[in-house]
């Protein structure tokens, strides 16, 4: 064999070579079927932490809900929640929209159910309907009595994310949402405290607390000054508090809080002069505490 | 150039595709980002319409449940729960998931957007 040959056949080789990667990469690539859900479009994984919460607002199972944002791959699903609740606030959706997010994250961050639903009583009898193995749906009626209680277990069917059997719940057949009679309380304000810190100029902070001094999120906040209003909910800062919040005030201006969950207000609240000792001067911060009695 | 080197070169060539093909394949393949709901294995789209359905249990919102629906793709969302049911009835889900899957598909059936 020549030299000549030698480098015919090394050139047609890596032509092939070129022809097989260029066929495998651009004419015909890996036709993707089975994807997991970390490689969903941004948008499309908002939709399933939208649904993972909604889920998780019915069936209270924080276990499960866990293991659901896991499967989006995200480095912190405690901040992708906030942080999505954040988004669509600021986007102007409706808070109520948003609550489901916001809750997720703070009982995420607490570690247990923070807002059990309040089970309804339950009726005599309701319609259940019953799918035969074709999935054909016929109405039944079930007789349902008082003491008609049953344990469900999730149950794992998918391989990557074990979910823990946490809890047995008593099944009621239409659910409803029920104020939460811990959050209706009214606050009382326990604690007004200015402090000087040029990290933090003119920041208002609120904190509020149950009766046994658990933080509490959700919580309405209304700000008005003689120029404008702001509306704001604790919780959606997991990272400093599940009962925080917080709001930049300006120079020469006084605010009035009212709290929209439980009514009580807080007038004359405004941001003190701070001195440092070279004479610096800025505006302080004040933290206002609130606790149920 | 001799017929013996023109079918060396063609086997060259061959062999040159082939290990293209293997590497564009299988030991590179191009990595998907940013997918759409309706390539999700079966078992995450069948949980995606199951906490569709454990969210309707409690708002019973057939527009919301629809529209969480439809990023699964163009079927109908009755038909997107019905084959989630039937995925649940052949994998043991529990009484409870599929009856709320029951519940779903029913609203499904008779929601008109």
């Amino acid at each position: 064999m020549t030299r000549n040959s030698t480098l015919h056949i090394i050139f047609a080789l890596l032509i092939g070579l070129g022809l097989g990667i260029a066929y495998s990469w651009f004419l015909s690539p890996v036709t993707y079927v089975d994807a997991n859900p970390s490689i969903l479009r941004a948008d499309f994984k908002d939709q399933y932490r939208i649904a993972i919460a909604a889920s998780y607002q019915s069936t209270q199972d924080l276990a499960r809900a866990q293991a659901r944002l896991i499967l989006l791959g995200d480095a912190d699903p405690i901040g992708a929640l906030s942080a999505q609740a954040q988004q669509m606030l600021a986007a102007g959706e409706p808070f109520e929209k948003v609550r489901p997010l916001a809750q997720l994250a703070t009982d995420l961050q607490v570690g247990y159910v923070s807002n059990p639903n309040t089970p309804t009583p339950l009726p005599t009898s309701f319609s259940t309907p019953q799918v035969e193995s074709t999935v054909e749906v016929t109405e039944t009626i079930i007789p349902v009595t008082e003491e008609a209680q049953a344990t469900s277990i999730p149950t794992l069917f998918f391989e990557q994310t074990p979910l823990i059997p946490t809890f047995s719940e008593t099944i009621t057949p239409r659910p409803t949402s029920t104020i939460n009679p811990v959050i209706s309380i009214p606050f009382t304000l326990v604690g007004q405290e200015s402090f000087c810190e040029p990290s933090q100029p003119a920041l208002m902070q609120l904190m509020f607390m149950d009766s046994r001094r658990n933080q509490v999120a959700g919580v309405e906040i209304i700000v008005t000054w003689n120029q404008g209003e702001d509306r704001f909910f604790t919780g959606f800062k997991p990272e400093l508090g599940n009962g925080y919040a917080d709001f930049v005030m300006q120079a020469d201006t006084i605010y009035n809080i009212r709290v929209v969950t439980g009514g009580s207000s807080v007038s004359n609240v405004f941001a003190e002069t701070c001195t440092e000792p070279n004479g610096f001067q800025y505006l302080g911060g004040i933290l206002l505490t609130f606790q149920q009695p | 150039m001799s017929s013996s080197n023109l079918i060396k070169i063609i086997i060259a060539l061959a062999i040159g595709i082939v290990l293209g093909l293997i590497y564009g394949w299988v030991v590179d393949p191009i990595e998907y980002v940013d997918v759409t709901p309706n390539i999700l294995r079966e078992d995450y789209r069948v949980d995606y319409v199951l906490m569709t359905a454990e969210a309707y249990q409690k708002d019973f919102d057939s527009e919301t449940a629809a529209r969480r629906l439809a990023i699964l793709g163009s079927e109908s969302p009755a038909t997107i729960t019905a084959n989630a049911l039937e995925y649940a009835i052949a994998n043991n889900f529990t009484e409870t998931e599929i009856q709320y899957l029951q519940t779903l598909l029913t609203a499904m059936q008779t929601y008109s957007p």
